[in-house]
């Protein structure tokens, strides 16, 4: 007997939503099932924070339906308290203790029965506990995200909306956050992650979605749409130490481009370790040193400019044909 | 739910200790400068500096400015020429100067008073100060002045004169008028006191309800519109708390009233209570109202600065009232600044509680609910 699928916690059908004089959702279809990361992500201004906002309930949808768990967030106050919210920005009162804002939003949430206990799990999940009595304007910019954090988590809700978690975090928070998170999708909370950071993208996301011009224009498993869109090529990156006009060629030649000031090129390539190796030595056969050169996964501005690109839509167009 | 927010304002203002101090210091200090202005002060004087030239330098002038100095508390100085005098009345170092001509006995008019058109009532507080220092310090004078005055009529002889000059029981009679003070504070402290608080209060709330824009800029709004009660609890906490800070804030400043200048808080404590809870729901109303309609805080800012000063300009807490135009008062009544003067007068100086507090208290919670309400709607169709 097949496993019964994890039920979706939320669903978003043909959302559109416009501004004065563009389309900030146009269309937009999307689930997230209980116990799933789905990032979200897209250049500045794609509608990702719209569509967060839309699956909140705290923007109103100029047509299509957002459910969670089968209710109206934006109508019904029930539904609405299932929902955690982690803005980008340190949405906490300043002048409140770590413990007096949790307290503050579990009450708020409508948490009445052991709400201590409710805190103090929070706090615990993210290692806030230390620095329970101490004001938020007086803790550091880790410590806030956490508290950012435990403060979506206070009242256990069913969705998790995160936008950028661990933005400017040093790498060791930025590890324990995800950790973190990984413990909410085991535990079966729904989590829809907006996120610059490539690294988070491929360390939490089960899927993602590509918004463009408000539109979704590829979603997948982060592993299968890096391999769609790059093929196993990589980013060679080569930095100079100064410009050199006999380099240039050699780096045009194997298809790299430069960046403003000329000292950094990059492309994506195929084989690139073998490649890196090649054209170091070219380029010392023509008396150039390269301060630098580097092979990489490609990043998320890689992989949402192939989606953007014409190239991504006959790619998706292809794969559909052949599935039918 | 309501609690909640209530608790977050409050722990907000009790932790910012130097907002704290200005919520409750500020308003008593501008009330002292304005009852020390507008109302006859702590020892009912208003205090005049004056110049004197003395041309005759006799006995009798220079008892006469030694008189008018004591009465002036020592702010009469000596000035060598009249030009001197008239260019300091002119330029404003002095509020009025005298000048003394002639004999103070035998001259018919032996001083003259420097005013600037200005300042008409320095002269004539000064010009009052020496008729009462004179008939105070110097009966003899006035009685010879009147000896002299009627010497052709009685056909006096000069030792009859004489005799009259220095006679203390003749040259000091019996007050024409006697004076009864009746008990009660100054209408103008009161008038100020209600004012003055009104003011503050008003000031206080907008600041207060910037919350909502801070917690719009910082993505708590998103967090708060999940929570459990909706919009309305949210604001209703808020309200409160600026009705309770408000009450407060005049609660301070009416205290600080009673104690230097006796206005009769204690006798009229339950109305009183009544008003400042109206003014400081009124406050809150509007306050609350205005930052729901605005973006930024920037615009709310703006906004408030213009708001409180024109309702604190045409409802009477700059210039009293009664002193404005009858199109200016009546315009007034749109503001609830009127209202709560109206009452806190009504109240603590005519001492009665008659329908127009109850209109005032009706009209404040009508500015309370209709600002709430419109707050309400805006919040609650916000979408972020």
């Amino acid at each position: 007997m097949a496993a019964k699928p994890p039920a979706i916690v939320l669903r978003i059908l043909d959302a559109h939503r416009r501004y004065a004089d563009a389309a900030a959702l146009d269309g937009v279809n999307l689930d997230v099932a209980a116990g799933e990361i789905y990032a979200l992500i897209g250049r500045n201004g794609a509608g990702k924070s719209t569509l967060a906002k839309a699956a909140i309930g705290a923007l109103a949808l100029q047509s299509g339906t957002v459910r969670v768990l089968g209710g109206d967030p934006a109508r019904d106050r029930a539904i609405a308290g299932l929902i955690g919210v982690a803005p980008q920005e340190i949405a906490l009162y300043g002048h409140l203790t770590v413990a007096e804002n949790l307290h503050t939003f579990a009450a708020l949430a409508g948490v009445r029965r052991s709400r201590s206990e409710a805190v103090a799990a929070a706090m615990a999940a993210t290692d806030c506990t230390p620095r329970a009595g101490t004001r938020i304007d007086q803790l550091s910019g880790g410590w806030r995200r956490r508290a950012n954090l435990a403060a979506a988590i206070v009242h256990r809700p069913r969705l998790l909306v995160l936008d950028e978690p661990t933005e400017g975090l040093d790498s060791q928070t930025r590890m324990a956050l995800r950790r973190l998170i990984l413990d909410l999708k085991a535990a079966g909370t729904a989590i829809l992650l907006i996120s610059h950071d490539a690294d988070d993208v491929r360390a939490l996301a089960d899927r993602v979605g590509v918004l463009d011009a408000g539109r979704l224009v590829v979603e997948g498993a982060p592993a299968d749409l890096m391999a769609q869109a790059f093929d196993g090529r990589q980013d060679l990156v080569v930095r100079l130490s100064a410009p050199a006009s006999a380099a240039e060629t050699i780096l045009l030649k194997r298809g790299l481009g430069a960046t403003d000031d000329g000292l950094v090129w990059s492309g994506l390539v195929a084989g690139a370790p073998a490649k890196a190796t090649a054209l170091d030595q070219a380029l010392r056969d023509h008396g150039v040193a390269a301060a630098e050169i580097s092979v990489r996964q490609p990043g998320l501005d890689a992989l949402i400019a192939w989606a953007c690109s014409d190239g991504a839509a006959k790619s998706i167009a292809a794969a559909s044909g052949a599935a039918a | 739910m309501i609690l909640v927010i209530l608790r977050v304002m409050a722990l907000g203002v009790w932790r910012d200790r130097a907002g704290l101090f200005l919520i409750f210091a500020l308003p008593p200090v501008v009330f002292i400068v304005f009852a020390s202005v507008f109302g006859s002060g702590v020892n009912g004087r208003i205090d005049v500096r004056a110049g004197v030239v003395d041309q005759t330098s006799s006995v009798d002038s220079r008892r006469l400015t030694s008189a008018v100095k004591q009465s002036l508390d020592g702010r009469l100085t000596a000035w060598p020429s009249v030009a001197a005098l008239d260019d300091a009345v002119a330029s404003g170092r002095l509020d009025a100067g005298l000048v003394i001509r002639g004999d103070l006995a035998t001259t018919p008019t032996p001083i003259t008073l420097v005013i600037h058109p200005g300042r008409r009532a320095a002269g004539e507080l000064l010009g009052a100060d020496v008729d009462a220092a004179t008939a105070k310090a110097m009966p003899d004078l006035l009685l010879r002045r009147e000896v002299l005055r009627l010497k052709p009529v009685l056909a006096l002889k000069a030792a009859q004169i004489r005799r009259v000059g220095h006679a203390p029981a003749i040259a000091s009679p019996a007050p024409f008028v006697a004076r009864r003070e009746l008990p009660g504070a100054d209408p103008m402290v009161i008038y100020y006191a209600g004012a003055v608080s009104i003011l503050f209060v008003m000031f206080t709330a907008m600041q207060g309800a910037m919350s909502l824009i801070e917690e719009r800029r910082a993505g708590l709004r998103l967090r708060l519109g999940l929570s459990a009660g909706g919009v309305a609890p949210l604001l209703l906490g808020r309200m409160l708390w600026l009705t309770a800070l408000g009450v407060a804030q005049a609660a301070g400043l009416f205290v600080v009233a009673a104690i230097l200048y006796h206005i009769p808080l204690v006798e009229s404590l339950a109305p009183w209570t009544a008003t400042a809870i109206a003014a400081a729901a009124a406050s809150g109303g509007i306050a609350l109202a205005l930052a729901a309609a605005c973006p930024t805080r920037e615009q709310a800012q703006t906004l408030s600065t213009f708001v409180v000063l024109i309702l604190a300009a045409v409802g009477g807490s700059m210039a009293p009232r009664f002193l404005m135009p009858a199109p200016l008062q009546a315009l007034g009544w749109l503001t609830p600044h009127a209202w709560v003067i109206e009452a806190y007068q009504t109240l603590l100086w005519r001492r009665i509680l008659d329908v127009g507090v109850l209109q005032a208290w009706a009209a404040l919670a009508a500015f309370a609910a209709a600002g709430f309400l419109v707050a309400l709607t805006l919040e609650s169709r916000r979408r972020l």
